[in-house]
């Protein structure tokens, strides 16, 4: 087990692998040519105002959003927490697509803020609720009675705890803003993500696009480094024991309608108008539209391609997940940092790493199914350790000894009473993994064999050739298959919050 | 080591010269044990004194460094054999009971039975009767038991393979006060018409004397006493063991042949350890207060139990012998020690009380 753990490790790390032999091997003169020019300083521009405009909106709405849905006197908080969340169902690159019907004329950056903005609040949303809904009162009570009042105790008691929610969640949003093909492609804003798949179409296996893959590579790892340095030492979780009090609500009073008005603009800039722009162009389409010979192809080669990487990432993580929760040693500190890094590699680096690698190591894989899900594993493999460490962590050690004390073999100890009880966790695991499959665009355009068309790589050749009718029931089939996981996922931080 | 092994012919278990350690921690550092068949024998220490780990390698969880551990005189486990915890018949329970989350109570119960349908049924609802549960809850999942219940379930499980040899891994700590007690008790109950050898891990030494009848005493990773409840509580090995048992009143004494004097008097000691200075331990239920006693003394603080009474008092200065006024060996009186009484009235601080000694006194080499 500990070989084949180190084995997929050492696969996490294939695509920084990939990166760092190939800037080396093209030697510092084209390097320094291919990285220091204007083009690469005007994507930098773009990639990293995007970053500094969105991220902090992110914040701002994800915070405010859940403070109201947790903290406050706000009516109907209980559906507001779910609407919140929804925007998650509608991939960037359809919510895009919704805009750019809205506003044909959207382009550069401050549309790229709109649209980044609205699909990836979300992902601060959630975390930040979760912690707020388990946060313990006890602590705002206690600087109630130290004389604060309700602001005070909010930014130097409350948003203190909620700093690792925060930083989490900005970091995945920068890493989501990094990775993104679909969304700017639509909206001609370049960054570094669009300008590498460019610069692939035109010369397949260039070296300037492999720099330019270093370069964004390089910002993952500053934001993974600087995301781990926020984070910090300081003990965040409950000390005491004992149950926890519910948190009261401080009362909105005038400020309910402001409140309700803002969370329903937001949603319905979110969430209701890319639906409405979905549905007028399925209404506009009409029959035709559903009697495409690639629709129900696209429909099953993208469950066939979901299931079989959700299983494979699921059997691969398993191992890793036991040696990460049951025994603490530096080979399982490696493999938590190999999926660590791993986790901030975007689609297009590791479709390029692979691409690259098969053509020149193993040209009879290069695009097979088989290429295409081993990156798929490698790109929600984190996806699936997240949710196997929690489920083995209701499963402790001590269950499996009493099972072996009471006659049965470590490996049937194992399968009759660890394996039951993280099924669950697995299966949601492996449902996330699914998910991500279902929406993955820029690796499945790369890798996929020919002929092979999945729901949302047909999506984008349709309205790459502004068919926008045409490319309405892809984007339906992919949120209805989306709207499982944001549903997943809101009610999982539910239960981490113990509700 | 001055650990005396149980005089028994008939041992269950066999632990020769066992050491562990966990990195460059050393928990456990050359213990050994001898448990008679049937009998029942708590180890007991403060945690980090390596019990658990001692009890995890006789269950076959863990294999020592060193040593050997015999089961019915065959050996389990040393340089060269390991049987695995499966094929010990070793019954194991865990803290918090470690039901299976996924099953119902009869499940688990039969978790460990060959058997299935009607005759594993049979026997489950025969061992929920031994741990004096009610059938009806056989189809309950463990969430929905209490604490109590929670570790009979668990025991009954332990049970269901006939098991010569029990562990009990402080079973009964997560219980609150009142519920440990009775559910001790029943535990104890169960185990003793089961004729099972018994080892019983615990932190708690009055769970120790009560439950056991060989009490093993652990302490940074040996085990610095062996022997039945009464004698290990009275006649403590040394001082650490006396203090971690119960309270004890601890004084400087001079001990000639088998009497020790003290600020207390003259108080007899058996098997003297030494002879001139030592420490003299007096359990504070030795001393009692009473009218015309020889020992006089002032209240100086109480702390109020209910049913009883801690007392403190500063023992009264003795007068200086004329006939050896230079001897320093004589006791000067003066030291505060702790008692309990069950009259609160009478011990008010300030008040003057005539005290007398019961019993006789342990000497320790003076440290």
């Amino acid at each position: 087990m500990v070989l084949l753990s180190a084995a997929i490790a050492v696969y996490a790390l294939v695509p920084l692998g990939y990166v760092v032999t190939e800037t080396i091997s093209a030697g510092w003169d084209t390097v320094t040519t291919l990285i220091f020019r204007p083009r690469v300083g005007e994507l930098l521009g773009n990639t990293i105002a995007l970053v500094l405009i969105s991220v902090p909106l992110c914040v701002l709405l994800g915070v405010a959003g859940a403070w109201l849905v947790e903290r406050t006197s706000l009516r109907g908080h209980k559906a507001w927490a779910l609407l919140l969340a929804a925007p998650l169902a509608i991939p960037a690159f359809v919510n895009s697509y919704a805009w750019v019907s809205a506003i044909p004329s959207l382009a550069g950056i401050f549309s790229g803020v709109l649209i980044s903005t609205l699909s990836y609040f979300p992902l601060v949303y959630i975390p930040v609720a979760a912690t707020l809904s388990r946060l313990d009162p006890a602590l705002e009570q206690s600087a109630a009675s130290l004389g604060l009042g309700p602001w005070h105790r909010f930014f130097r008691v409350v948003l203190p705890q909620l700093r690792l929610a925060i930083t989490g969640g900005a970091l995945l949003v920068s890493l989501h803003l990094l990775s993104e093909y679909g969304a700017f492609a639509m909206i001609r804003f370049d960054t570094f993500t669009t300008a590498i798949y460019e610069q692939f179409q035109s010369t397949f296996n260039g070296a300037a696009a492999n720099m330019l893959a270093s370069v964004l590579v390089f910002f993952c790892l500053l934001l993974l480094l600087a995301e781990s340095r926020t984070r910090g030492n300081v003990r965040y979780a409950r000390v005491g024991s004992g149950a926890q009090a519910r948190a009261t609500r401080l009362a909105l009073r005038h400020f309910q309608w402001p409140a309700q008005l803002f969370l329903a603009a937001l949603t319905l800039l979110a969430f209701g108008l890319p639906l409405y722009f979905v549905a007028r162009w399925i209404v506009q389409g009409g029959a035709s539209i559903w009697q495409r010979a690639e629709l129900l192809p696209a429909l099953l080669q993208t469950l066939g391609y979901g299931v079989s990487g959700a299983l494979a990432t699921t059997l691969l993580a398993f191992p890793l997940a036991v040696l990460a929760v049951r025994y603490s040693g530096w080979l399982s500190r490696v493999l938590e940092g190999a999926n660590y890094i791993s986790s901030s590699m975007p689609g297009i680096v590791v479709a390029l790493a692979f691409v690259t690698l098969s053509v020149h190591w193993l040209p009879t894989i290069y695009q097979t199914a088989f290429l295409l899900v081993a990156a798929y594993v490698l790109l929600f493999m984190p996806r699936s350790l997240v949710n196997l460490r929690a489920g083995l962590a209701q499963a402790p050690v001590q269950l499996e000894e009493a099972a072996r004390a009471l006659g049965k073999p470590p490996l049937l100890a194992f399968l009759r009473v660890t394996l039951p009880l993280t099924a669950p966790a697995a299966a949601g695991g492996a449902a996330l993994v699914f998910l991500g499959v279902v929406n993955e665009l820029t690796a499945t355009l790369l890798l996929s064999p020919n002929g092979t068309n999945t729901l949302a790589t047909e999506f984008w050749a349709l309205s790459s050739e502004i068919d926008y009718a045409g490319a309405a029931p892809y984007a339906l089939l992919m949120i209805a298959l989306s709207a499982p996981m944001a549903y997943l996922l809101f009610s999982q931080s539910k239960k981490a919050a113990g509700q | 080591m001055s650990a005396e092994i149980a005089a028994s012919t008939d041992r269950h278990l066999e632990i020769a010269g066992a050491t562990k350690a966990f990195g460059s921690t050393e928990v456990l550092k050359g213990v050994d044990l001898a448990v008679a068949k049937g009998g029942t024998t708590a180890i007991v220490g403060p945690s980090g004194s390596g019990k658990t780990t001692l009890l995890r390698i006789i269950a076959g969880f863990e294999a020592p460094d060193q040593g050997s551990v015999s089961l019915k005189n065959s050996v389990v486990a040393d340089a060269e054999t390991w049987v695995p915890a499966h094929r010990r018949q070793v019954g194991y329970v865990a803290q918090d009971g470690a039901l299976f989350p996924h099953l119902t109570v009869a499940q688990n119960v039969a978790f460990g039975l060959n058997r299935r349908g009607k005759a594993a049924g049979a026997r489950v609802k025969e061992l929920l009767e031994m741990v004096s549960m009610d059938y009806a809850y056989a189809k309950r999942h463990p969430h929905e038991l209490s604490g109590g219940q929670q570790q009979r379930v668990a025991l009954a499980r332990a049970l269901a393979r006939e098991p010569e040899l029990m562990l009990l891994d402080e079973p009964f700590s997560a219980l609150d006060a009142g519920l440990r007690t009775a559910t001790r008790r029943a535990v104890a109950k169960t185990l003793a018409a089961t004729g099972v050898t018994t080892i019983l891990v615990t932190h708690d030494q009055a769970e120790a004397l009560s439950f056991a009848d060989q009490v093993a005493v652990m302490r940074d990773g040996r085990l610095a006493q062996i022997g039945n409840p009464f004698v290990v509580y009275t006649r403590p090995a040394d001082r650490a063991t006396a203090e971690f048992l119960g309270d004890a009143v601890i004084l400087d004494a001079w001990l000639e042949g088998s009497l020790a004097l003290c600020s207390l008097g003259g108080i007899p000691v058996r098997r003297p350890p030494a002879q001139g200075r030592v420490q003299l331990m007096l359990r504070p239920e030795q001393i009692r207060i009473a009218e015309g006693g020889p020992i006089r003394g002032r209240v100086v603080e109480t702390d109020y139990f209910g049913p009883e009474t801690t007392v403190r008092i500063q023992l009264d200065p003795l007068p200086i012998d004329p006939a050896k006024p230079v001897d320093p060996h004589q006791p000067k009186g003066g030291e505060i020690i702790a008692i309990r009484h069950w009259n609160a009235m009478l011990a008010r601080p300030g008040n003057e009380l005539a005290l007398r000694v019961v019993g006789e006194g342990v000497a320790f080499p003076y440290q």
